[in-house]
């Protein structure tokens, strides 16, 4: 016997985000226009309620967001659309945490290498010693601001913090590995002097950070930070600045090297 | 409600409609006052309940317009509360926020105040305590509504 559209519906939020996209790829449409990234995520096993609950769309978005996707899937029928059972109301977009704010910030410096990376494959020459340099301190800020730095912070703390089987946090771990591997990739490049392998492996991770950081600005710190209570996001905050004094002033290292290259790139533009 | 001018701290409003309109509460609400005295003239920051705590800062009135106080926001924290427009010798105050961030190392600072200007003054006082101590903790600010809304709730 065939449920009626609106228990159907009742189900689909119990199935993994990606099998809901491949079954009826119209909810993908629906999903970009509430800037919702599961069509471009690289793991997409997060069930359909918790998308909902992840994004904490406001009581009128999450209406509007689960009509638009029954009429993908049922054309043509109303649909009673269920509503997503949450912990926490939709609350109006405030300030991160201070600990997640630590984070963002280091988002921010990476987004700022991120965004080199184009200019520096473009003239990239494994045969100049400048350029080999580059590469290596350009892999080195990955390795070690990006990853053991920043990305261990959220793994080794921040993580902890919540059930390591919620398939957003399998998501985000499982990210830092596809990271890591490229690391290994793009430093076997590096080494074999293979300027092609090393420029696609430069911008794989071009392509991964970026939507791996979007992902995490825009909604799982904010439903961490939601999920944390005060004493919690107390207990990070000092967790956070002692993990950070173990690295002294090597953070600022590699915002200075940030900065050169950044300023590299603005002379070369302006002598052309 | 009736059309005042002057400060809004201090205009007479009358919400009988509203509050009497209310379900009457049926298990009694226990305290989670852990500590005694609250008042900031009268605590010591180093006090063993504030060493490493959760503390909240709270502005007099908010505990009178909230009417889940104790189990929504006291719960779990020690607590210190002063008014900002009435109470005299506010820079002692100044003086114990430090203090609870630098030697009593609380864990964060929670500050409710009311909705009305002149209670705004008290989160000014913990800001001011907070960019003059050593040690930095997490500080959330909270405003109250006047019948016991939460207007705002966000990290300052």
């Amino acid at each position: 016997v065939t449920k009626n559209p609106a228990a159907q519906m009742k189900d689909l939020l119990d199935t993994n985000i990606k099998d809901v996209i491949q079954r009826f790829p119209g909810v993908a449409d629906v999903l970009n226009e509430y800037r919702i990234a599961c069509v471009s995520c690289g793991v997409g096993t997060c069930l359909f309620k918790d998308v909902v609950a992840i994004h904490d769309l406001s009581s009128d978005d999450e209406k509007a967001l689960m009509s638009g996707i029954a009429r993908k899937i049922f054309p043509g029928s109303e649909v009673t659309v269920p509503t997503v059972a949450r912990k926490h109301k939709p609350a109006v977009e405030t300030r991160y945490s201070p600990p997640m704010e630590k984070l963002v910030d280091e988002h921010r410096l990476i987004k700022r290498w991120l965004a080199l990376i184009p200019a520096v494959c473009a003239g990239l020459d494994l045969s100049s010693h400048a350029d080999r340099q580059l590469a290596e301190r350009g892999i080195d800020f990955i390795r070690s601001y990006a990853d053991r730095f920043h990305h261990a912070k959220e793994e080794a703390i921040l993580f902890k913090y919540f059930d390591q089987n919620l398939d957003i946090i399998r998501v985000m771990y499982a990210d830092h590995e596809k990271g890591r591997a490229l690391v290994r990739f793009m430093l076997d490049a590096l080494g074999a002097g293979n300027r092609e392998a090393l420029v696609t492996g430069l911008k794989a991770y071009r392509e991964l950070l970026t939507e791996h950081i979007k992902k995490e600005d825009e909604a799982l710190y904010r439903w961490m930070d939601r999920n944390l209570s005060t004493s919690e996001i107390g207990k990070l905050f000092a967790e956070f600045a002692s993990k950070d004094a173990e690295f002294g002033e090597a953070p600022k290292s590699y915002e200075g090297f940030v900065s050169q290259v950044e300023a590299k790139y603005i002379i070369e533009e302006e002598q052309k | 409600m009736i059309e005042f001018s002057g400060c809004p701290g201090s205009g007479m409003r009358d919400f009988r409609e509203t509050a009497t309109a209310a379900k009457a509460t049926v298990d009694k609400v226990e305290s989670r006052l852990r500590q005694w005295p609250i008042q900031m003239h009268l605590i010591s920051p180093m006090a063993p309940y504030y060493r490493g705590a959760d503390v909240l800062l709270t502005a007099d009135c908010v505990a009178y317009a909230l009417g889940g106080f104790h189990p929504d926001f006291l719960a779990g924290k020690a607590i210190g509360i002063a008014c900002p427009k009435l109470d005299e010798g506010q820079e002692a105050y100044v003086d114990k926020i430090k203090s609870w961030l630098d030697d009593a190392e609380i864990n964060t600072l929670t500050v409710m105040i009311m909705q009305v200007p002149c209670c705004h003054g008290l989160l000014a006082l913990a800001q001011q305590a907070a960019q003059s101590a050593q040690r930095k903790v997490p500080i959330k600010a909270i405003v109250v509504g006047l019948q016991g809304e939460i207007l705002s709730e966000e990290w300052v």
